[in-house]
């Protein structure tokens, strides 16, 4: 094996693992899932590292490779079943930082996200990470418009769970 | 606050919330191997190749593999074997440079196309198979009854009892049914495994083809 490889890898993995935890937190349900989620993404970039380029900038790359596992690559483990939902419970800021409303509001959201189907999961990561619309048409493969068009149509449809 | 807004204050907020995974833990992780559905389609479609290969090959020990040297058909059968060897080959190659250009930088649509583009090789793989074993059967029943001393003699046994339509309507339906059977198991089969393996997938792509319409 490579060592070098490996080394430059993993350490930059580890600076950006957040990117992967995050894909995670909304694909997945409880802590063996984004676990194996987590696995899964990782071994799939590591398949891709060798091709990747210095002139991609690597945690956009890991936004492809990280979403493309969620959403295609990835066989749902079975270990998912009859474990516990961890929504609130791993992530969850101090509730003392939001009132009651918010902290109602949020449990909502989180709970309608985990509901939408995976290329609405993805828009919705793509916003809550400040992708232009350019990136998210080529992270999924539409047009602009179109991803202007589905993304204003995912937020609508959480809007609507908040204020039925 | 608009609900959006909020979201995206806690998910902000949530960045440093996060397990944070030593070096140690994440190399442990590339050592590992990946469960990917691409994993198991490269796995399922090789057994394929095996199990069609395989077949040609204990046809060629069994006794309707004599009779049908018994027959002389050389002249027919060398060719046949020629073409079908010709045609796996293809479609091994063909399956296998799909199979090399799925790749996980893709967009999601392309790598979606790529993946259902190698499962479509090995499903006209196995309608070509399905059509060889029908073709086959065609071509065997009208060579037993036009050259198969055993059967001429009772054709002619049945004919001459005035029971030559009977015999005739059995040996037929007996074909058709055992057909039917045989390529109804491998439907079934493959409706299931496929059915499980690429329903996402399929959802997935459907969803994504949908919006650009």
């Amino acid at each position: 094996m490579n060592t070098e490889l490996e080394h430059s890898f993993v350490e930059l993995l580890e600076k950006h693992q957040n990117i992967i935890h995050k894909v995670c937190r909304l694909y997945t349900n409880n802590y063996d899932a984004h676990n194996d989620l987590f696995q899964e993404i990782t071994i799939q970039l590591w398949k891709a590292y060798p091709k990747f380029r210095g002139d991609a900038k690597f945690s956009t790359w890991m936004y492809r490779v990280g979403l493309n596992t969620a959403i295609t690559l990835y066989r749902k483990s079975k270990r998912r079943i009859n474990t516990q939902d961890f929504e609130g419970v791993s992530f969850k800021i101090k509730a003392e930082e939001y009132d009651d409303t918010e902290e109602e509001q949020l449990k909502l959201l989180y709970k309608a996200i985990h509901k939408l189907n995976d290329i609405e999961k993805a828009l919705v990561f793509l916003y809550l990470e400040d992708k232009d619309y350019r990136e998210i048409s080529e992270t999924l493969g539409i047009s602009e418009v179109n991803a202007r068009v589905k993304m204003n149509r995912t937020k609508t449809k959480l809007r609507n769970i908040l204020n039925p | 606050m608009d609900g959006l807004d909020l979201l995206k204050k806690d998910w902000e907020k949530s960045e440093s919330k996060y397990p944070k995974l030593s070096y140690d833990e994440i190399y442990k992780m590339i050592l590992k191997k990946s469960s990917s559905i691409v994993k198991w389609i490269f796995i399922i479609s090789l057994l394929e190749f095996v199990f069609w290969f395989g077949i040609a090959f204990l046809l060629k020990g069994t006794s309707f593999s004599g009779k049908m040297e018994a027959l002389d058909l050389d002249a027919i059968l060398i060719p046949i074997s020629i073409v079908s060897y010709a045609v796996i080959f293809y479609f091994f190659y063909l399956f296998y440079r799909n199979y090399k250009n799925i790749s996980s930088t893709d967009n999601a649509k392309v790598l979606m196309e790529n993946i259902l583009k190698t499962r479509k090789t090995v499903r006209y793989y196995v309608i070509f198979n399905l059509a060889s074993i029908v073709f086959g059967a065609i071509l065997g029943t009208y060579y037993a009854i036009n050259h198969d001393p055993e059967l001429i003699e009772k054709i002619q046994q049945a004919t001459a009892n005035g029971d030559e339509m009977m015999v005739y309507t059995i040996f037929i339906i007996t074909i058709i049914v055992m057909l039917a059977i045989a390529i109804g198991v491998l439907v079934l089969f493959y409706w299931l495994i496929y059915g499980i393996l690429l329903k996402r997938l399929n959802h997935n792509y459907k969803e994504l083809k949908n919006l650009e319409e």
